[in-house]
């Protein structure tokens, strides 16, 4: 066990500060530790066969050195920079990588990084671009094979009992992951966006149940705690690609503005859906991480065979749920920021502004080049979006 | 004295003119059935699409290589500016934004073709067809045009396994039902779109003229090998289309074009001719994709003896012989003709000791070396030109990987050259020149340490 001494949002602190420390901890007590790229490999196959799932993620503080020889600068730079820190041997405790197709490159970094950091296990799955019925039935096929390569890999048989249990486990924790949303209804949120960011990122570096624990404690504290962030005349949503590091979030909390809600991976997204106790238990996973999890990368309709298209049904078919999180979580306006060079969310930032015009939410665009140097110039803009709200 | 007579630096191939003249019918047909009341699809290159649509007589045109011909006469420029006023980020695919721009112009003409449109324009579509295949662009820019269009968009989903997995066993039948079934799906909707039935003897026409083009693009290609090498990338290029894009063109047409290409590539082999009027000094392979709007950049690299002899985008894959004497579905026919296992492909490009060496280098380091650089053996290439384009990730990212396990492997350097397939404004050809000119010191050396390592070339 953990001899961690610090609870809650200390622990969540100390954690984000190393979040190596915890899993270094466990390698030594020989543990297999598991990289996963992004929020489609299926962490609960690891959990199931004992083995540690730990989100890769990249370092926006850290210049990008030594991914340029191998992924050149047009690519997403989050991309380049989880590259970087694999080739500067800070992912070293990695007994393997799970990587998923959740973008072009982020699917051929699987190649890239089995041959130049060498992490020993390697699996990438190959997940389909559309919901279409065929597409489900392919992935299940595809999630069958991903756990036969980590069965063969764990040296050890998955039974039905443990699988089951592992969703249960990761559904605790999307159950938990809500309760602490929900603490951010209130007005002024009992947990600010940098925190909950902060708590993500944490609880996807450490076991589920221990990340299950610390959300207890995080969720507890919170209701009671003094220093709560303060009101602000702004609430906002937060949409994107992946933010996994805290700058772009505290620098909007620096002016009159709450983060209340967000769409983004490395916070509500993984977490608002749960995987489904199925029959055959793959089945539920299938349609948990093809269908329900709502990111860019996947191509969505209400009716794929509709012959002719109805494009604000269309939109709210794809993001009324940002209409039920603005009004849920009563936010008067919208961040979509996106990393540059993301294909998948830059495509779809015209649409989803569309859509907020449609339900009269304001909304501003904020591309980054993942430094954090390179968001000081967004500052003004902000202020200026933030004058328009009411 | 004798007096050195200045020709062109290429020597373009006369058949080249016919064959993409055929590409210039692909538009007109286009804005014909437009006239006539015919469905129009706009569909992305994959590999399926094309041919089942041409058998339910939809029209078919390819708004991806409708950008890189606006690109070629220098006439995109105004349609990217459209997609950034639009919202579109200005790193996206810029054959995407000149599209986007395109569709945004349309709607304010009321679905009119714009009258800058270069060779008729495309005409508005009643069916976006996007693609699993290749890059995120394919389906998620044809999404993002129901901004413009109410027609219905289908995805026509493709397996991407990687190197690794494809070689797992289980995985080329599942991918090959995934396909089978997708394209299944994909019919009954067309049926449903145009209420027609599907003819399966035509799609079976048009997939075998489709192989049968295929078989003569890689013959063409085999003999490219030769020295000097009697077929210029730009010649390639010119001739793709037709083969790749050709809409609903009759294929026996294509495949005729594509036959003349052959005996007169052939006599040139015959007769020591090379694609260059220089003598070849270099030979060499571009990767990634075209600079469409500065094509004559090539030229100027060929009249300092640099033949182009191949090149990474649109080759045709090695046509294959497969039996299928007790598949009687019509769909698994199309599909398994076309679609192979990735051990198949090694087991045919290999001798069996090799094949299984790289099998292994697979399946310890996920890819191949040997596998990923053989055209570069086997065109005998002194240098490779990487054209890292901003606006295309799926075509650069690999690149500068590819770049340092060449000239580890065989010896042979690569000039990377930034720009774009579209937007003028991100290729500096003087710069690029210079470089060029500087390369040529870097590839006389390694020529030497092949030389010296004893490598066939
Ligand atoms: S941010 Fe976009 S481009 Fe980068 S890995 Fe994620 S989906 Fe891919
Ligand atoms: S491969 Fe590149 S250039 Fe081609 S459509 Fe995709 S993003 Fe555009």
């Amino acid at each position: 066990m953990s001899a961690a001494t610090k609870q809650g949002f200390a622990r969540v602190q100390e954690l984000y500060q190393d979040r190596t420390q915890r899993i270094k901890e466990l390698k030594e007590e020989g543990k297999k530790i598991i990289g996963y790229l992004c929020i489609y490999p299926v962490t609960e196959i690891m959990t199931a066969l004992d083995l540690v799932p730990y989100r890769v993620l990249g370092d926006m503080r850290e210049p990008i050195t030594k991914a340029d020889a191998y992924l050149p600068s047009v690519v997403c730079p989050f991309l380049r920079s989880c590259l970087d820190l694999g080739l500067k041997g800070k992912y070293e405790f990695l007994d393997g990588v799970v990587t998923s197709h959740i973008c072009d490159v982020g699917s051929s970094l699987s190649g890239i990084w089995r041959y130049t950091v060498k992490t020993p296990f390697h699996y990438n799955i190959d997940t389909p671009h559309t919901t279409h019925d065929t597409s489900l039935n392919q992935i299940k096929g595809v999630l069958k094979a991903y756990q036969t390569a980590m069965e063969n890999f764990a040296g050890k048989k998955i039974t039905n009992a443990k699988l089951k249990k592992a969703i249960i486990l990761h559904n605790e924790q999307r159950a938990l992951a809500r309760e602490l949303y929900e603490l951010k209804k209130q007005d002024p949120p009992l947990v600010s966006g940098a925190e909950t960011l902060k708590i993500i990122k944490v609880i996807q570096s450490i076991p589920v149940v221990e990340g299950n624990a610390l959300l207890r404690e995080v969720i507890s504290e919170a209701r009671t705690r003094k220093n709560k962030p303060a009101k602000k005349n702004a609430r906002l949503l937060v949409w994107g690609s992946i933010l996994d590091d805290t700058p772009l979030i505290e620098m909007i909390e620096s002016l009159d503005a709450n983060v209340v809600i967000d769409d983004t991976c490395v916070g509500s997204r993984p977490f608002f859906d749960d995987v489904k106790i199925t029959p055959d238990l793959i089945d539920g996973l299938a349609q948990h991480y093809l269908v329900d999890i709502k990111c860019p990368r996947t191509f969505r309709a209400r009716d794929f065979y509709a012959v002719k298209k109805n494009y604000l049904e269309d939109l709210k078919t794809r993001f009324s749920y940002l209409s039920d999180y603005a009004r849920e979580w009563k936010a008067n306006g919208v961040i979509l920021q996106s990393v540059r060079y993301c294909d998948t969310h830059g495509y779809e930032v015209p649409q989803v502004r569309d859509y907020l015009k449609e339900i009269d939410l304001p909304g501003i665009y904020l591309e980054h080049d993942y430094t954090v140097g390179g968001l000081a110039p967004l500052k003004t803009r902000v202020q200026g979006f933030l004058e328009i709200i009411e | 004295m004798t007096q050195e007579v200045k020709t062109r630096p290429l020597n373009r191939l006369k058949s080249m003119y016919a064959l993409r003249a055929e590409v210039d019918k692909m538009y007109q047909a286009g804005g014909e059935a437009e006239a006539e009341g015919k469905p129009v699809a706009w569909v992305m290159l994959e590999g399926w699409a094309n041919a089942i649509l041409n058998a339910m007589d939809i029209i078919t045109v390819f708004p991806e290589n409708y950008s890189s011909l606006c690109a070629a006469q220098k006439l995109a420029g105004p349609f990217l500016e459209r997609a950034e006023t639009e919202g579109y980020p200005t790193h996206l695919c810029g054959y995407a934004r000149a599209c986007v721009g395109y569709s945004a112009r349309m709607v304010e003409l009321n679905g009119q073709i714009p009258p800058e449109a270069p060779a008729g324009g495309m005409p508005r579509p009643m069916l976006l067809v996007a693609s699993g295949e290749v890059c995120d662009a394919r389906f998620k820019w044809f999404q993002s045009l129901g901004r413009y269009f109410d027609a219905p968009v289908w995805t026509l989903e493709s397996p991407s396994p990687n190197a690794r997995e494809s070689l797992t066993p289980g995985t080329y039948e599942r991918n090959t039902q995934f396909l089978v079934n997708e394209i299944k799906q994909f019919v009954i909707f067309l049926e449903k779109l145009t209420g027609k039935k599907m003819e399966w003897d035509k799609l079976l026409f048009t997939g075998d003229g489709t192989n049968k083009i295929n078989r003569l693009r890689w013959d063409i290609n085999q003999l490219r090998k030769a020295r000097p090498s009697p077929m210029h990338t730009r010649d390639f290029w010119s001739v793709m289309s037709a083969a790749l894009y050709r809409g609903a063109a009759d294929p026996t047409v294509i495949v005729e074009g594509n036959q003349k290409m052959y005996d007169e590539v052939k006599y040139r082999v015959d007769h020591g001719i090379a694609g260059i009027n220089r003598p070849e000094k270099y030979r060499m392979s571009f990767e990634g994709l075209a600079p469409w709007h500065s094509l004559s950049f090539l030229d100027s690299l060929a009249d300092r003896g640099w033949n182009f002899v191949c090149e990474s985008a649109y080759s045709p894959g090695r046509p294959f012989k497969v039996d299928l004497s007790s598949v009687t579905d019509p769909v698994e026919r199309y599909v398994r003709k076309r679609y192979r296992s990735l051990a198949s492909v090694i087991e045919q490009e290999f001798e069996p000791e090799e094949a299984s060496e790289v099998k292994e280098e697979i399946m310890r380091e996920g890819s191949s070396n040997r596998l990923r650089l053989r055209h570069i053996r086997e065109y005998q290439c002194d240098g490779v030109v990487l054209h890292v384009l901003l606006s295309c990730r799926s075509a650069s990212s690999g690149l500068t990987l590819f770049a340092d396990q060449l000239l580890d492997m065989y010896k042979v350097p690569s000039l990377i050259i930034e720009g774009d397939i579209i937007d003028t404004s991100l290729f500096n050809p003087v710069e690029a020149m210079k470089k060029a000119e500087a390369f040529e010191d870097t590839m006389d050396h390694y020529k030497k340490v092949r030389k010296d390592l004893g490598f066939e070339w």
